[in-house]
């Protein structure tokens, strides 16, 4: 825009000057992304943030708990015993890592599809996409944005979980410690979480560009993302690796999930390119 | 000879003519049988999934129930194999989601949609009038929905089956038909939890006007109320029965526990390992690594403390509680949903256009 006070009355010139795109304000996309969505930003954020009072809240119990049994001495005697149990018996439902399985997909299937299929559906992509930015340059930086946005809020909340399971997972006299690469606690640590999260999003705005109306691409997203949670742990991710597997498995994991995901940005954003408008 | 004096429709249309019910049925199809379709597409995988591990469950089972003698290896071989069958299924938690995706993504849409998109404009202007628009359309979708999940939890019934049935006592510790995650998903709980659950979407949806947020509250106040109705309300449905000593029928559902002596309360839940250790230790060996094991099987601690003139008491609801727990649950949930429905109603007609 430098020099427009010049170049304001000369219309002529103009067209001259659209014939080669200006730099694009990607920053500006940036405040679009947040007014658009800061809902659904504002939603995962108080979900995400529940849960990790809860966390929070029965993990202080959790570490309390361990850290009695653990200090406790002589290792076998039955007020140590005493300890264990109560140890073992504190977590109630957050045991095992299950109930937290589904967290990835709510965020991916409730925020995924508001990018696209709430626009194709109510009929605003019209004037979205009309934007001197441009349609396809208009998704990419929403999908980027948001992706990135949904990835590291749910990186950070791993990081509790992490904390929160540690007690299960160190090696020590207590008793035999979860495997760090079982099912249920495997892809809720480290970077899995995050990447998982990342898939859900992805397969969230593909289906919604595919499907155009918002409740059933989040249902899609859904199915979708059971059948390849289930795929991946039952058959790819192979079982009965030892524990310093870990962050090999998980680096493997991550990165496929990353191409996957970056895979369904250019398929939905070439879709979005295609389409006749 | 009336047809062209027209001055008579006016008086004719002030009390209104009988209402086009039956047309209600087919709009209602009409506009929610992609909904309706999607429910059934959903159940009939699950059941899918239900039949084919149930086949295993069973086939284990009997196995495992025809077994002679029961503490021979090869029959405690074949229970390890029953009991190791369709783990994820075992329990049943991993069904409870089910009521509520189906409440969430039928229930919320109903008004949501039409308030989103503005189509309630045309819809609640048509001579049936919007209130009774909005009554049959939850009446005929919630009924619909009801109907499927309560033929739906017929399966989970068979499925479950195996664990439960009497007389497995003696073969395996089966859980209580009581426990909170089995209890919700037999008998007409689940088609109750489904239809409370579409209500509450119902009502989420003409409260919010906007489909996605609808469903995300229908979603976090049904776990809500099903946290709330299994940790905290269903104990209480009838007086739970007490129990004295430890021989307590395997399909109990255990309240609490607590010991007395000498007619006074000693102390609640398990016996403290100091005081037994003072009181019997012999029931104690210890072990090669240091290890304290108890001898004599894991009942001797308790009979020591009898012996010691300790009186072991719990409160329990017994498996015979399963059906009255039921009625009152589904009654209970039937009744939030007709309330939920009516609120849903009335705000609809209250609404200014």
């Amino acid at each position: 825009m430098k020099g427009a006070e010049v170049t304001t009355l000369t219309i002529p010139a103009r067209l001259e000057e659209d014939a080669n795109p200006r730099p694009l304000p990607w920053r500006r996309m940036a405040w679009v992304t947040w007014r658009h969505h800061r809902i659904a930003l504002g939603g995962v954020a108080v979900f995400l943030g529940a849960l990790a009072v809860w966390l929070w809240r029965v993990g202080l119990q959790l570490h309390h708990a361990y850290a009695a049994a653990i200090d406790c001495h002589p290792a076998g005697s039955p007020a140590c015993g005493e300890l264990i149990f109560n140890f073992d018996a504190t977590g109630g439902m957050l045991k095992g890592g299950f109930v937290l399985q589904p967290v990835p997909a709510l965020i991916g299937a409730f925020v995924g599809p508001l990018v696209l299929a709430y626009e194709l559906e109510t009929g605003t992509f019209r004037y979205a996409w009309t934007q001197a930015f441009g349609r396809w340059r208009w998704t990419l930086a929403k999908l980027v944005m948001l992706g990135i946005a949904v990835t590291a809020i749910a990186g950070a909340f791993s990081v509790l979980v992490s904390w929160y399971y540690q007690p299960y997972l160190t090696p020590g006299r207590l008793y035999d410690p979860a495997s760090p690469l079982h099912h249920w606690l495997f892809d809720l640590r480290g970077v899995a979480f995050a990447a998982w999260t990342l898939t859900a999003f992805t397969m969230g705005a593909l289906a919604g560009m595919l499907i155009r109306r918002t409740v059933p691409a989040i249902v899609a997203t859904l199915a979708g993302y059971t059948g390849l949670a289930v795929v991946v742990g039952v058959v790819l991710r192979a079982n009965y690796q030892p524990a310093s597997h870990f962050w090999r498995v998980q680096w493997i994991e991550g990165g496929g999930l990353l191409a996957l995901s970056a895979l369904l940005i250019a398929v939905t954003v070439w879709l979005v390119h295609r389409r006749a408008a | 000879m009336t047809a062209l004096t027209a001055p008579t429709r006016p008086a004719e249309g002030a009390s209104l003519r009988p209402l086009p019910w039956r047309r209600m049925v087919w709009v209602s199809w009409r506009h929610h049988r992609i909904a309706l379709g999607g429910v059934a597409v959903f159940l009939g995988a699950l059941a899918v999934w239900l039949w084919i591990a149930g086949l295993q469950l069973h086939h284990a089972y009997v196995a495992a129930a025809a077994c002679h003698p029961s503490n021979s290896a090869a029959c405690q071989n074949l229970i390890i194999n029953f009991q190791s069958t369709n783990v994820i299924l075992k329990g049943g938690f991993v069904l409870q989601p089910v009521p509520a995706l189906i409440g969430a993504f039928v229930g919320a849409p109903m008004l949501a949609r039409e308030l989103e998109t503005g189509t309630f404009r045309y819809a609640w202007t048509q001579g049936f009038g919007r209130w009774r628009w909005t009554l049959a359309k939850l009446v005929l979708i919630g009924v619909a929905v009801a109907g499927v999940a309560g033929a739906f939890s017929v399966l989970f019934s068979w499925y479950y089956q195996p664990y439960l049935a009497t007389g497995n006592g003696t073969v395996f510790s089966s859980p209580s038909p009581l426990s909170p995650g089995l209890f919700d998903l037999r008998g007409v709980a689940f088609a109750a939890w489904t239809l409370a659950a579409f209500a509450m979407g119902a009502l989420a949806g003409m409260l919010v006007r906007r489909v996605v947020p609808a469903i995300v509250a229908t979603l976090a106040a049904y776990a809500g109320l099903a946290l709330l109705a299994g940790n905290v309300l269903r104990q209480h449905y009838l007086t739970p029965l007490v129990a004295k000593g430890s021989n307590l029928p395997g399909s109990a559902w255990v309240m609490s526990g607590w010991w007395t002596k000498g007619g006074k309360f000693a102390f609640g839940g398990r016996p403290p390992i100091s005081l037994l250790q003072r009181l019997c230790p012999a029931s104690f060996v210890t072990g090669p690594g240091g290890g304290i094991g108890i001898k004599g099987g894991a009942g001797a601690p308790t009979t020591c403390l009898v012996q010691h003139g300790y009186t072991q008491w719990s409160d329990y609801q017994p498996a015979s509680h399963f059906w009255p727990f039921q009625w009152i649950e589904g009654g209970g949930l039937l009744a939030l949903s007709v309330l939920l429905i009516a609120v849903t109603v009335w705000l609809v007609r209250r609404r200014v256009a």
